[in-house]
């Protein structure tokens, strides 16, 4: 039987209702947040380089705590992959913002990708190369003949640059995919591996002689820190277009306050932190989201001048390395114009009064369990 | 009816020739002149050097970035400058197509005659075959890595053998089965064997068909083997400078890597076009159309 009358009314409403509240929360350019001022919200788009975890625990949180709310921005975060590039997507319009390495960056740029540095994220480098305690693979003369894996696509700068300059003969460069299967099956004698990610893999993978998760022990590390090529990493970019327009840069200093009041809240909330990426379908779990980002934290803070402000010296030394051994930028004159720090500063500024150095930060102890759980 | 020409009216001999021995040349014996030479080939050299003028006019034109499209004149500058590399690399990679290739069409030709000779093998091969033919290259190199190790020139050939190996099943079979069966009886009257039937009637019947396969399985060998490369293993090989140098925006190296790999599958191809006409020098498509 049809409704009539004041019920078809009630229900006319109700739908009416519900169609608001839905368009409300949508947060489209032009609506209002809930309990904000914003005139208009700004949508942007933020390519990650890879799948979601604790290494992008900063945006994440940004976004889940309502920080890019706040600065009435609605972020689209999308998560990267193997065969996502994220200059490419920043090259093509497919983003507005862009976290990249910077010698990725720069070679992309010679290849034609007009794009900028606003806010140098990670002050160090965590890449290394990883090789079993006995194989007695030290140093880079170890490699010597022996096969040494790599991910490519821009992320070997900093190996190949200690193979130029450490003068190694006979190395078989071999391509890895992302595990440590190739060194774990003793099919490559060293294997590339981030300190927060790969290596955490291999300390949660059972070793068959001990039936226990193998121990640091078992593995020997060259650190690109101490050999000397490592190079800056995670930063975020955009295109130089994009930033030249009007009304952009005011976008760009409230996405990276957001931004860095994520990670600043991490410092401090370290749990939480890990809760809201495991929220956001990180694909390892709990204890491996909790060693990275206890490393993570560990290659932003403590930051020389505020989390994201380029320290200049840094930024010179990749760019020697980058210069002097990386073929596709050897001769080519890299102009400070690459990046910016301004942004950064203002960003810093609107944050005064929280730890924006982070200079106490202290790594703590994490256990890691079976496949990361 | 049967769609072979050879069998029609007024050209009967020719299709029983080799059934009975007897090889009548086809091909007219006048020189090949210069001219004639010229005329033939003409077109596709015209054709092609339209291409790429258009393809510079274009990009210079409307300025199109390098990364989206680069110019010919680019391309060429790479090709030129990473001449040694890309050649090692393309022939590392050649050599993986090329291991494929034989281990795919040796199992393919064995499996062939078995399921000819017997049904019940046949029919029992056939969906596994076409359970092999669906299965994605990408899913299969992984997995191979896996098996064989990333750094085991195995892992790649197992690509391209498992890619070569239906197409070249497929036609191998038909051309052996679909033979007329007028030939048949005509063994039959004269008591020839299954192995004589196979020798004299199927075997020449088939020919034309597998080298058709072999021409398809070539270029899939190929394919089958950068890509294959591109999930891991030694980084001095065509598949994994393309993808490096693509994700590294340096489109114009990559565009000369694909370059070589044309350039490779064509040389390919024509190494079975020899081939094919070494075996089959009595063939309807050698004859010259006039």
């Amino acid at each position: 039987m049809k409704p009539t009358g004041w019920r078809r009314a009630l229900i006319m409403v109700a739908a009416l209702a519900l169609v608001l509240t839905a368009c409300g929360d949508d947060g489209g350019s032009g609506g209002t947040v809930e309990g904000g001022e914003c005139e208009t919200i700004d949508d942007v788009r933020l390519q990650l380089q890879w799948f979601a975890q604790s290494q992008f625990a900063g945006y994440y949180v940004a976004k889940d705590l309502g920080f890019y709310e706040d600065q009435c921005l609605n972020v689209e975060i999308l998560e990267g992959g193997v065969d996502i590039v994220p200059q490419q997507v920043l090259a093509t319009g497919g983003a507005e913002f862009g976290l990249a390495w910077v010698p990725k960056a720069l070679v992309s740029r010679e290849g034609g990708a007009d794009i900028v540095n606003i806010a140098q994220v990670f002050e160090r480098s965590g890449t290394l190369e990883v090789s079993w305690a006995d194989s007695g693979i030290e140093t880079p003369e170890d490699w010597a003949g022996k096969k040494v894996g790599n991910w490519g696509f821009g992320n070997e700068f900093e190996l190949t640059a200690a193979i130029n300059r450490f003068g190694v003969e006979n190395v078989e460069l071999v391509g890895q995919d992302f595990t440590m299967n190739d060194l774990l099956n003793d099919e490559i004698d060293a294997a590339e591996a981030m300190i927060y990610n790969e290596y955490a893999q291999v300390l949660e993978a059972v070793n068959p002689e001990t039936g226990e998760l193998y121990q640091p022990e078992d593995l020997a590390v060259i650190d690109f820190n101490e050999v000397g090529t490592a190079m800056l990493q995670d930063a975020v970019w955009v295109n130089a277009d994009w930033i030249n327009e009007e009304g952009n840069e005011d976008i760009a200093v409230r996405f990276l306050t957001a931004s860095f009041q994520g990670w600043i809240h991490c410092l401090d909330n370290f749990d939480e932190c890990v809760s809201v990426v495991l929220d956001n379908g990180s694909t390892l779990g709990q204890s491996h989201q909790e060693w990275q980002l206890n490393e993570i934290l560990a290659l932003i803070f403590p930051a020389s001048n505020g989390i994201g402000v380029m320290n200049g010296d840094l930024w010179d030394q990749s760019v020697d390395v980058a210069t002097a051994e990386i073929q596709e930028l050897q001769g080519v004159e890299i102009s400070d114009d690459v990046y910016r720090t301004d942004l950064a500063e203002e960003a810093i500024d609107n944050l005064s009064d929280l730890d924006t150095d982070g200079d106490g930060y202290e790594r703590r102890d994490i256990e890691l369990q079976e496949g990361g759980n | 009816m049967t769609g072979r020409d050879d069998l029609e009216p007024g050209n009967r001999q020719i299709g029983a020739a080799p059934a009975l021995g007897v090889e009548i040349p086809l091909t007219s014996s006048r020189p090949a002149t210069a001219r004639r030479l010229a005329a033939v080939y003409t077109p596709a050299v015209v054709a092609f050097a339209a291409v790429i003028l258009l393809w510079e006019g274009t990009t210079r034109l409307l300025d199109v970035e390098t990364f989206l499209l680069p110019k010919p004149s680019e391309i060429i500058t790479s090709f030129v400058d990473t001449w040694s590399t890309v050649w090692e690399f393309g022939f590392r990679t050649l050599w993986e197509a090329f291991g494929g290739f034989v281990i795919g069409v040796v199992a393919a030709v064995a499996t062939s005659f078995a399921a000819v000779r017997w049904v019940r093998f046949r029919e029992g091969m056939l969906p596994i075959a076409i359970a092999m033919n669906s299965m994605p290259i990408v899913a299969l190199a992984p997995i191979f890595n896996n098996w064989f190790g990333s750094t085991n020139v195995l892992a790649k050939m197992s690509v391209a053998a498992v890619v070569v190996y239906f197409p070249v099943m497929i036609n191998t079979t038909r051309g052996l089965l679909e033979v007329d069966p007028g030939e048949l009886e005509l063994m039959r009257s004269v008591a020839a064997g299954p192995t004589e039937t196979m020798r004299r009637v199927r075997i020449p019947h088939a020919l034309p068909f597998f080298f058709a396969s072999l021409k398809v399985a070539s270029a899939l060998s190929l394919i089958a083997a950068i890509i294959a490369e591109y999930f891991g293993g030694p980084q001095n090989v065509l598949g994994q400078y393309i993808i490096n140098r693509a994700n590294l925006f340096q489109f114009p190296d990559a565009w000369a890597a694909i370059l070589v790999a044309s350039l490779l599958g064509i040389a390919f191809y024509v190494l079975i076009l020899v081939m094919e006409r070494l075996a089959m020098p009595w063939h309807v498509s050698f004859r010259e159309t006039e």
